[in-house]
C-alpha cells in the first residue's frame, strides 16, 4: 500500500532530535513485550508490518512509535476474533485504576526468551535471474496492499550489488497466499537516479528488493 | 541509554499519580484483558522487555566490532557471511537471522536505515533509538544523508563514497566502523568498550580515547 510510512526522500518532518531512549514510558515496554508475546502464544494473524501501515495516515503521523505498535497488535487480535475493539474500549474502563490482572506461566515466559535467540536463516537464492553487477530497473507499481518496494526507488535504474538469498514476496505473504521463494537483492542506486541533482555531493543508496520487483535495466 | 525514561512505575493506584494516558489505558486494558483471559501470562511478558532491555544491546556488536579489529581472519569472516561469525561469539536470533556487515575505510562510509519502519538488529544492538525511528531519519537520510549526518555531528569529506542501506527486507546490517588511531596497546575488551552504537548505525566514528590524541 502507497501509505505514509513510505517515508524515504520526504521532506518537512524537521531536524534531527536527539533521542537515545528505547522506551518513553513503562506501557510502551508493555506494548512491545505484547508484540512478542502474542506471537508466541499463537495468537493474533496477520502481518504484523501490514497492520500498522494500515492506519490512516493523519493517525500515523500524530501516533508515537509505541502507539503504532499497540495499533498492529489490536488489528492483529482482532482479526482472528481474539478481541474486538469494543472489548477494548470497555476494558479501558474496567482497568482504567488500580492493579492490573496478573498471571504467572514460567514455561512460556522461558518459551518466549528461548525464541527470540532462535531465527531461521534465509536460503542461498536457487536460481537469481540477475547477477552482481548487473543493470537493473525497478518497475513501476501501485500495489493495493503490503509492498517492500519503496516509492522513492520507482521506476529508478540501479546494479545489483549483491545477491542476499531467497525469501518470499512479501506482497504475496501480506495475501495470505502461497509464495514460492525468490531472489532478494541489494541493488545500489546513484543519488542523482533517485532525486536527480542535490546540493549534496552525489552519494548511493542500496535498497534490498525482491525480483518481481525489477526488470532489465538499460544498457 | 535510559536518561529519558522517568516513568518506572507500576503502580497505577497511588492517589498522587497523574492521571494515565488514553495509550496507557489502552495497553492496560489490552494486557488485562489477555491475562484475564490465559492468553498470555505476564511473566512472559516481563522477560521478553527484561532480555532486550537487559541481555541484548549495543554491548554485543561492540565485541563484535573489537573482534573484527585484532583478528583480520575472523573480520574476513564477517565480512563474507555476517550471521555466522556474529554467532561464534554467541549472538543470534530474531532480527539478526540475515546479517550483513558493512565495513567504513577512509574512503567509503557506509550509513544504515529502515525507511518503511524500524528494521534494525536487535541481537547485536537491541532495540532501536527513539532518533532511528524519526520520521526525520526515515524520510531525509536516503535524501539528504550529509545534512542529516552533519545535524547529528558527523562530518564527511566531500569526496568519501556515502553508501545509504536501507533495510527494507530480511536483511540487517551493522556497520564495521574504523579503528581509531592510536589504540595499538589496547586490549579487545578496551577497544569494545569504546565502540558505540551510532558508529554501528554509521551516524558516528568511534573516537580514540583521551589518552591515546594527540
Amino acid at each position: 500500500m502507497d501509505g505514509i510510512h513510505d517515508m524515504g526522500g520526504m521532506d518537512g518532518f524537521g531536524p534531527m532530535i536527539p533521542d537515545d531512549a528505547n522506551f518513553h514510558a513503562e506501557w510502551e515496554r508493555r506494548v512491545y513485550g505484547m508484540a512478542r508475546v502474542t506471537r508466541v502464544a499463537g495468537i493474533g494473524s496477520g502481518m504484523f508490518r501490514a497492520a500498522i501501515e494500515s492506519m490512516p495516515p493523519a493517525e500515523y503521523l500524530a501516533a508515537s512509535y509505541y502507539e503504532r505498535w499497540m495499533y498492529g497488535v489490536e488489528r492483529r487480535l482482532e482479526r482472528d476474533g481474539t478481541l474486538t475493539p469494543d472489548e477494548i474500549e470497555e476494558g479501558m474502563a474496567r482497568f482504567a485504576t488500580g492493579p492490573l490482572p496478573e498471571r504467572s506461566d514460567p514455561e512460556m515466559a522461558e518459551r518466549c526468551v528461548a525464541l527470540q535467540r532462535n531465527g531461521a536463516p534465509m536460503e542461498a537464492a536457487a536460481a537469481p535471474r540477475y547477477r552482481p553487477g548487473q543493470r537493473v530497473r525497478v518497475i513501476r507499481m501501485r500495489p493495493a496492499g503490503h509492498t517492500r518496494c519503496p516509492r522513492y526507488v520507482r521506476g529508478a535504474p540501479g546494479v545489483i550489488e549483491r545477491v542476499h538469498g531467497d525469501a518470499k514476496l512479501p506482497d504475496a505473504v501480506a495475501r495470505g497466499e502461497e509464495a514460492p521463494p525468490e531472489a532478494l537483492y541489494a541493488v545500489r542506486f546513484r543519488s542523482e537516479d533517485l532525486f536527480g541533482p542535490g546540493e549534496e555531493p552525489g552519494f548511493r543508496v542500496l535498497v534490498d528488493l525482491s525480483e518481481s520487483y525489477l526488470e532489465e535495466g538499460p544498457d | 541509554m535510559h536518561d529519558h525514561d522517568h516513568d518506572h512505575g507500576h503502580d497505577h493506584g497511588g492517589h498522587h499519580e497523574r492521571p494515565a494516558s488514553q495509550p496507557e489505558l489502552r495497553a492496560r486494558a489490552l494486557e488485562a484483558l489477555l491475562v484475564e483471559r490465559g492468553l498470555v501470562s505476564t511473566d512472559a511478558i516481563d522477560a521478553v522487555v527484561s532480555y532486550y532491555e537487559n541481555d541484548v544491546g549495543p554491548q554485543n556488536g561492540a565485541r563484535v566490532i573489537a573482534h573484527a579489529w585484532v583478528d583480520p581472519e575472523y573480520k574476513a569472516r564477517l565480512l563474507s557471511d555476517g550471521s555466522p561469525a556474529i554467532a561464534e561469539l554467541g549472538f543470534a536470533g530474531v532480527e539478526g537471522e540475515h546479517m550483513v556487515v558493512v565495513e567504513n575505510t577512509p574512503s567509503v562510509h557506509n550509513v544504515i536505515v529502515c525507511t518503511l519502519c524500524s528494521c534494525y538488529p536487535w541481537p547485536v544492538l537491541g532495540l532501536p533509538p527513539t532518533w532511528y525511528k524519526s520520521y526525520a531519519y526515515r524520510a531525509r537520510v536516503v535524501a539528504e544523508p550529509r545534512k542529516v549526518l552533519g545535524e547529528m555531528g558527523l562530518e564527511l569529506d566531500p569526496d568519501i563514497e556515502l553508501r545509504v542501506w536501507d533495510s527494507s527486507a530480511e536483511v540487517r546490517y551493522l556497520v564495521l566502523p574504523e579503528r581509531p588511531e592510536g589504540t595499538d596497546d589496547l586490549s579487545e575488551e578496551q577497544l569494545a568498550a569504546l565502540v558505540t552504537r551510532d558508529a554501528m548505525i554509521g551516524v558516528a566514528r568511534v573516537e580514540a580515547p583521551a589518552s591515546a590524541r594527540p
